[in-house]
């Protein structure tokens, strides 16, 4: 205890979170124990205990008392390689359950420079403002002139206006609009999925503006420094040459040959114009440019040229989303609708999703917008600006799917593509099943980051087209390991360096940290913070029912290459599930067990 | 058994059975282990088998035997008697494979040429409607002869087996005289178009007994297959699109296409037809194959 009677935090951290009501702009400090800090980090881990604690139950997502958290980790601001991250966590306006996105960047190394651990946002400014935060404190100013901009330019102006020290996470017009699956995003990078832009917005704030000069103190400087140097040679290695070669996109061809590569809204597993928007071809066919996140030495972000001397930056997942899964083949339109994503502050993932649920609806003859077609790229250039402006059917289409197939009903909730609200990423379930579990159980809803059970479907140890029990603790196990990176925080494209995971990060927390943590206490952390997220979701009134995929995916064949037909029975997908509550120490309905509990403040004291 | 075990349980079609025992009296040396391409026989016939069923592939081996490297999902069961004949690993095999499927694709190890196609189509020759039907074995007629180490049984034949054993009735043809059997002549084997186009000479059921089979059968050129490279690897060696190349193994396609796996630490997998995913060398190649080099690191 030092003489003011404050109890000094661990080493990475402040030991407290600024909360600021956006209302009438006061900001109040809660402090953080340090039983809390070992028990959920930092990141995703602080933030699901940040919404347990702040979030009244039941709460609007888009409602003043919903809370809004940036959290920071006790890595950000070392040396070590991808730690400058922070985790955005809220209620999401689209699943209506606990989502938490992650974003890189310099924001997270300014905002903790801030002198707090996590920034809590709740309340709605009477008008359009930006929410400013340094040592000194918290104020709103006016956003009126960047109201209607793109993220990207209205921290352009913000920093214009007051000084380029600033760093600022902003929302695009989807954000001012409401769009449910609106994106959070600086320097290019996106706190992505859930709708967390939405959130911002509701508050009626623009962007969140951050700069300090505060740093806490690490328990072991020189061993961290040490530890960041093994770290930075083995991110060269193997394990992510793949990221730093031709970045995630590289997937796209492989996934194709394998009949995972979603398409036209999962009506097939293969996309015969895949090359066209492969990395492979767009490697040859254009320019293209290598960028790392800030503190990151493994550089996977590649930015292609595309018609107009226009820049894009690419990922699998938004080609993905815009391309195949729309029938969209051409890759200057993709790269267009891709950049239109980033400028309107959407994320590519739900608004693929939703565009080719529709453009299934009007190929059935469910929705009246004859113009919106599989593989028309102009169409879908044009839904996009429709969405982030909700007007016309981008009113109905800035729901989400499973909101938009509520509206439109005829069956189409069959075959819209979402878990929980939250539509599914690149991956086929039928022939990834451990994948297929993961997808079904995460807390946030269709995922491919808080479950990345694909590596197990992807290892070759396991039949990926016939989940069993095998499948269940495959997929246990990478929901723990994403527990942690996500909240110490490291990048999961590091994961591959890791021999035993665990351990390896239990010295790194330690040297950060001064905690004797070790391997099993920092797995028995990330089974605490997954159960966190359950509990918090059971409180917001998910059923079991929630745990589940649609319809298509269910007891209808899918066809191999290889003439295999592959299926995923219902019957199969509900005792992988029931294998899951039991492994994870759920009641059968998927309850954490009263014994279970999280950790509470009053526990703490 | 776990719920969702037991759930697999109901909806496996069929597993394998391979009898690696045997005395291998005229080879000289136990079959099991005879080197084929870089790999070994029992490594190759569980691995062709293990493509075309979805449950698991038991091996049964004699009292002691010491078996070659296997893929570590097979199954290795003990037969409890030696010497015995085919009867008893049998018995043992169906009794192991009624765990988990209720038939199996049974067949000895020295059967060099055995392709996926012919284990398909003999395990379709249960048809529709099983296990509810009436077939309790399906019985390959190639070469003018019934071929009971490459046929479909019924797991749960495994009792009467071991009836019969226990009666001394020691030969497959006893219990075909007890049972409902389906025979397949070639004619309606190859009626299979996979089959036809794979093993036109249904060579899959030629077995090798003696060092001369032996070596005219390794003498055959490797299976003719197509390699494909993705990301970085067809990227970094310039070498896109497909290569055709000979190679009875994953290895021995990485290798012919410049490849060199353990370069990649484990970082590098196989697809095999855009269906199973291996990342171990000796893993069978089949001709007709297409192999998908990807990046283990997938995702993200």
């Amino acid at each position: 205890m030092t003489d003011s009677g404050h109890i000094p935090a661990p080493g990475g951290y402040f030991g407290k979170t600024l909360v600021v009501d956006v209302t009438d702009g006061s900001a109040t400090t809660l402090e953080l124990p340090e039983r809390v800090l070992r028990d959920y980090l930092g990141g995703a881990g602080l933030g699901v205990w940040l919404m347990n604690e702040l979030a009244p139950p039941g709460v609007d997502p888009m409602g003043p008392d919903a809370p809004l958290a940036f959290v920071f980790s006790p890595l950000v601001g070392t040396p070590l390689t991808t730690s400058a991250k922070f985790a955005v966590v809220a209620k999401s306006p689209l699943t209506g359950l606990l989502t938490d996105a992650l974003a890189s960047s310099h924001f997270a190394i300014s905002g903790k420079l801030t002198g707090h651990d996590a920034i809590v946002v709740t309340g709605r400014a009477p008008a359009p403002s930006h929410l400013l935060i340094d040592t000194e404190g918290a104020r709103l100013v006016d956003a009126a002139p960047e109201s209607g901009m793109a993220a990207s330019d209205a921290e352009e102006s913000l920093r214009a206006r007051y000084g380029r020290r600033w760093r600022a996470a902003s929302i695009g017009p989807a954000g001012e609009h409401g769009v449910r699956y609106a994106t959070i995003s600086h320097d290019g990078r996106h706190a992505g999925r859930g709708g967390l832009g939405a959130v911002m917005g509701a508050k009626n704030i623009k962007a969140l503006g951050v700069q300090g000069s505060a740093r806490p103190a690490l328990a072991d400087q020189k061993a961290v420094l040490a530890a960041a140097k093994d770290l930075r040679s083995r991110s060269f290695g193997p394990a992510t040459a793949k990221y730093r070669e031709l970045g995630t996109l590289s997937n796209l061809l492989a996934f194709n040959a394998i009949s995972t590569l979603p398409t036209r809204n999962f009506q097939a597993a293969t996309f015969a114009e895949a090359p066209m928007l492969s990395a492979e071809g767009l490697a040859e066919s254009r320019s293209v440019a290598r960028n790392s996140c800030a503190s990151c030495s493994i550089g996977c972000e590649h930015i292609y040229a595309s018609k107009g001397g226009k820049k894009t930056r690419v990922e699998y997942e938004n080609v993905f989303a815009l391309g195949p899964m729309c029938g969209v083949s051409d890759p200057d339109q993709v790269l267009e609708a891709s950049a239109r994503c980033d400028a309107l502050g959407i994320d590519t993932i739900s608004a693929g999703g939703t565009i080719a649920w529709a453009m299934e609806c009007v190929d059935r003859g469910l929705l009246d917008a004859p113009w919106l077609r599989f593989g028309d790229g102009a169409a879908l250039l044009r839904v996009l600006a429709e969405i982030g402006s909700r007007t016309g059917v981008g009113e109905l289409l800035a729901e989400g799917s499973r909101r938009a197939a509520e509206r439109i009903g005829q069956g189409s909730a069959a075959f819209a593509p979402h878990v929980k609200g939250m539509e599914m990423p690149g991956y086929e379930p039928r022939t990834m099943q451990s994948m297929a579990l993961g997808l079904a159980v995460n807390a946030r809803g269709a995922d491919h980051n808080r479950s990345g059970a694909y590596e197990a479907d992807l290892k070759g140890g396991l039949d990926r087209a016939h989940g069993a029990s095998e499948h269940v603790r495959a997929a246990i196990q990478t929901e723990d390991r994403a527990a942690v990176m996500d909240s110490m925080i490291l990048c999961k494209f590091l994961r591959g360096v890791f021999t035993d995971p665990f351990a390896e990060w239990a010295q790194l927390l330690s040297k950060v940290t001064g905690w004797d943590v070790d391997g099993d206490e920092l797995h028995e952390t990330a089974r605490r913070i997954v159960r966190a997220k359950r509990a918090f979701n059971v409180r917001e009134g998910w059923t079991a029912a929630d745990d589940w995929l649609p319809e298509r995916f269910l007891d209808s064949p899918l066809e191999l290459a290889s003439g295999r037909t592959v299926t995923l029975p219902a019957a199969r997908l509900r005792a992988m599930i029931d294998t899951y509550y039991a492994e994870r120490g759920l009641d059968p309905q998927g309850r954490p067990l009263p014994q279970a509990s999280a950790t509470s403040a009053t526990e703490t004291e | 058994m776990t719920i969702v075990d037991r759930a697999r349980r109901l909806d496996r079609a069929a597993a394998g059975v391979v009898l690696a025992g045997g005395r291998s009296t005229r080879m000289g040396t136990a079959k099991a282990a005879l080197e084929w391409h870089g790999s070994t026989l029992l490594r190759r016939v569980t691995g062709v088998v293990g493509r075309a069923v979805d449950g698991p592939v038991i091996v049964v081996r004699a009292p002691g035997q010491e078996l070659p490297a296997l893929d570590p999902r097979v199954l290795v069961h003990d037969d409890p008697a030696e010497g015995r004949g085919p009867m008893q690993g049998l018995a043992v095999g169906l009794a192991a494979a009624a765990e988990h499927a209720p038939f199996a694709f049974v067949c000895s190890t020295d059967l060099p040429f055995l392709h996926s196609a012919f284990v398909a189509a003999v395990l379709r020759g249960f048809g529709p409607g099983e296990p509810e039907g009436h077939t309790d074995v399906v019985l390959p007629h190639v070469g003018g002869y019934r071929q009971p180490m490459a046929a479909g049984y019924r797991t749960d034949l495994a009792p009467r087996v071991e009836k019969l054993i226990d009666a001394g009735r020691m030969r497959p043809a006893h219990l075909f005289e007890e049972v409902t059997v389906r025979q397949l002549d070639e004619a309606m084997l190859l009626a299979d178009p996979r089959l036809a186009d794979a093993d036109p000479e249904l060579d899959s059921v030629l077995n090798v007994n003696a060092p001369e089979d032996y070596r005219a059968a390794r003498a055959r050129p490797e299976p003719d297959v197509v390699v494909e490279r993705f990301g970085v690897l067809a990227t970094k060696s310039g070498a896109r699109g497909p290569s055709r190349v000979r190679a009875a193994t994953i290895g021995a396609a990485a290798e012919r296409v410049g490849l060199a796996l353990e370069e990649h630490g484990g970082h590098i997998l196989a697809a095999i037809n855009g269906d199973q995913i291996r990342g171990d060398a000796e893993a069978p190649l089949e001709a007709g194959d297409t192999v998908s080099f990807i990046s283990a690191d997938a995702g993200g």
